[in-house]
């Protein structure tokens, strides 16, 4: 199986080949398709004084906080409920002493105390168009630095080339662009040039070949700088390396993903992360919300009513009824499946027939910066293996020690895989893969962590895997109100796993509220 | 709630104090649902309502790895460790809070030969009783009221070997046998089909 390397179109398209997300993609780049009005932040009406609107928000993810926040300074009286210890859902960051909730597995994040050393188990990236959490990070005081994703000097290591024996990402991409341009400029023809081209254009494809290739005079390729120097000493000429064998490099599949993931668009240069860890974007919801969040709070019953909804919930031995006016619920849909509802059969039958992601991190201190020593510093090693990729921290740079991410899967069955197996078996084998991209790994590492998602408590999945059919058939109406009560979560966008998908779904819900009240506001014609 | 809130308090005890403080540990009803009717989604059965004698045998067969330790069982796979985890006495308490739920009849979602399947149940009557009431000295658990989808998972699982197939667990293999002898697998639908009516 080709691994689908980039998270979107892996959530979106799973088990779907082709899809017609990408199909669309192309036709809006065409000019084929108006591009749709963009679901703009929506300015809500204040309430006015003497207006009451209570709302219960059921889970304190991403767009739970965003309802919260915006909801709260426009007059509506709100409340969070969440099952968890903590707020923030799949947002992430662990630390020193942290709890790490796996149901029937719980343990301690074992960490030094240190604010460098630090994992984000969840969403770990920002890119630069995500405006609406970049907009609120700017708002709520959350600082930013780089995120460094794409580097070619980390390693790319497949068992199908070069027997197992790892590679610069450099000279994976560069020389295998080098061979394909070179095929390319050696078939091409100036009359196999049809229109809109024409036999002038011919000299300017084979100038675009040379250069994508670095291709010399004739057309051939030698070897480029690109590839990083056989060695690196200024004092004397450059000695490029040797080109790869070729067919070696075609034994392996990155060149279907890899070679391209940094470009990805929510994948490439520049992205950026919290400073001192993802969750800051939960602390800066926080600093606006905190006393509106309930914590160890299980709700039981949702019931849509006439005008509001009812909930039901639990939270340190007593049971709690709420009448509210309106319910945002980010809730996973598997887990709210099971809670006493009295939703339209349709829709419940919806919330049941999402599959949810099995997404696997595994996160190790390790005693020394290592790979800082190989010249990497950030970015991701790729493997065949199923820890699948190495992070190396941009954060902390030339300190002692640093946390790299040991593991990375995006696939439903290594997720299983790594699921069934207890924290020290997972940590083992990650151990072990790692010692192909690093050897001496296992000697650097001193602590492990693993977060099987599928495994966490009150999340058992990550994210909606949405297939085209699925979404055809049932994403509109899960996204629809019943009553008064909206699905969010980043499940209800067509970005899941990512935070920008989770307040755009909270902007949807918010707006489609902010239009029944000022509704509601108008006074009645004479 | 007081047997509720105590139960907790017993679970917590696996862990450290502190962990104990910051998670409620209130595992059964994230997956079996609210009051423990269940969730198709993530495929965990009711589990309201059964007995507490049954419970205790399948906490037991989940940490002996006669259930849920095979490749294949991944519903399974994510019970057995909730079941290593907890002590003798938290399982004695986590039944207790099992038997504390309000149950509510499990939605028919199985369709079969109703009339095949009341031949075909014939051979499941002589332990779990002509009308799936079950039968603690035997060992068989009551049928009727049960998650229809689950009944037929588990007769599937038993006929592949993914339940049933351990050497020391003798009613998992009389189940084993049982199950292997229904003639097709459009049989597993046609039987607990017949279950269903069993109400």
């Amino acid at each position: 199986m080709i691994p689908l390397f980039t998270r979107r179109r892996f959530l979106d398209l799973a088990g779907a080949a082709g899809g017609s997300a990408a199909i669309y993609q192309m036709a809006l780049g065409l000019g084929l398709i108006p591009a749709a009005a963009r679901a703009d932040r929506p300015d809500l009406a204040p309430l006015g004084a003497r207006r009451r609107r209570r709302v219960v928000i059921l889970g304190a993810g991403i767009s739970g906080l965003t309802s919260a926040y915006e909801l709260g300074r426009k007059g509506y009286e709100v409340i969070v409920l969440e099952a968890s210890h903590r707020a923030g859902g799949r947002n992430l960051t662990l630390r020193h002493g942290d709890l790490i909730d796996e149901i029937g597995n719980p343990r301690r994040c074992e960490f030094d105390p240190d604010p460098d050393l630090y994992m984000n188990a969840g969403p770990a990236r920002i890119p630069g168009h995500h405006t609406a959490l970049l907009g609120y990070c700017r708002e709520l005081g959350v600082g930013l630095e780089p995120f460094i994703n794409d580097n070619r000097n980390a390693w790319v290591q497949d068992e199908a080339m070069f027997g197992g024996r790892r590679i610069r990402n450099r000279e994976y991409i560069t020389d295998t662009r080098g061979f394909i341009a070179e095929l390319a400029a050696k078939s091409i023809k100036p009359e196999d040039l049809a229109a809109p081209l024409t036999r002038g254009d011919y000299e300017h494809v084979l100038a675009y070949l040379r250069s994508l290739g670095d291709l010399d005079q004739s057309f051939k390729y030698r070897g480029s700088l690109r590839a990083g120097m056989a060695l690196h000493d200024p004092s004397a000429p450059d000695v490029l390396k040797q080109p790869l064998d070729i067919h070696e490099l075609l034994q392996s599949n990155f060149m279907m993903n890899i070679m391209t993931f940094g470009e990805g668009d929510d994948q490439a240069a520049m992205m950026m992360e919290p400073i001192g860890g993802m969750d800051q974007v939960v602390a800066g919801f926080l600093r606006k919300v905190d006393q509106h969040v309930r914590l160890h709070a299980m709700v039981e019953s949702v019931q849509v009513k006439e005008r509001g909804v009812r909930i039901v919930y639990h939270a340190q031995g007593v049971r709690t009824v709420i009448d509210a006016d309106y319910c945002l619920s980010c809730i996973p849909v598997h887990l709210l499946s099971g809670i006493d509802n009295n939703f339209p059969a349709d829709f419940a039958a919806g919330l049941a027939a999402v599959p949810r992601g099995k997404l696997f991190k595994i996160g190790f201190q390790m005693k020394e910066r290592f790979w800082e020593r190989e010249n990497i510093y950030g970015g991701i090693s790729w493997t065949s293996q199923d820890i699948q990729q190495l992070w190396y921290p941009a954060h902390g740079i030339h300190r002692q020690k640093g946390v790299i991410l040991g593991a990375y899967t995006f696939g439903p069955r290594t997720g299983e895989m790594f699921a069934r197996l207890s924290n020290e078996q997972r940590l083992e084998l990650a151990i072990r893969q790692g010692e192909q991209l690093h050897p001496g790994y296992r000697g650097y590492v001193e602590h492990g962590v693993s977060i099987p998602w599928v495994r966490m408590n009150n999340m058992l999945g990550c994210a909606a895997a949405w297939t085209d059919e699925l979404r055809q058939q049932w994403f509109d109406l899960l996204r629809s109100p019943v009553g008064n009560y909206y699905n969010i979560g980043d499940q209800m966008s067509y970005l899941p796993g990512w935070q920008e998908g989770a307040i755009y779904s909270a902007w949807h819900a918010l707006a489609d509220i902010d239009r029944r009240e000022r509704q509601n506001s108008q006074p009645a014609a004479a | 709630m007081s047997i509720r809130w105590s139960v907790l308090a017993l679970i917590s005890l696996s862990t450290r104090p502190a962990l104990a403080a910051e998670t409620s540990f209130e595992y059964c009803t994230v997956c079996h649902g609210a009051n423990g009717n269940g969730n198709l989604a993530i495929r965990a059965p009711r589990i309201a309502g059964l007995e507490p004698w049954y419970l205790k045998s399948q906490f037991a067969a989940f940490r002996a790895g006669w259930r849920g330790a095979h490749a294949d069982d991944a519903p399974g796979n994510e019970m057995r460790p909730v079941a290593v985890a907890l002590s003798e006495p938290q399982i004695d308490r986590a039944i207790s809070y099992v038997g504390s739920f309000s149950p509510k009849p499990p939605p028919i979602t199985v369709k079969g030969d109703v009339a095949r399947g009341q031949q075909l149940y014939a051979a499941c009557a002589s332990c779990h009783g002509a009308a799936g009431q079950g039968n603690e000295s035997l060992h068989a658990p009551a049928l009727a009221m049960r998650t229809d989808w689950y009944l037929a998972t588990q007769l599937r699982d038993y006929r592949a070997g993914l339940r049933g197939a351990h050497a020391d667990d003798p009613n998992g293999q009389q189940m084993h046998a049982v199950a292997a002898a229904l003639p097709d697998d459009a049989a597993v639908n046609d039987v607990v089909a017949f279950i269903d009516t069993l109400r």
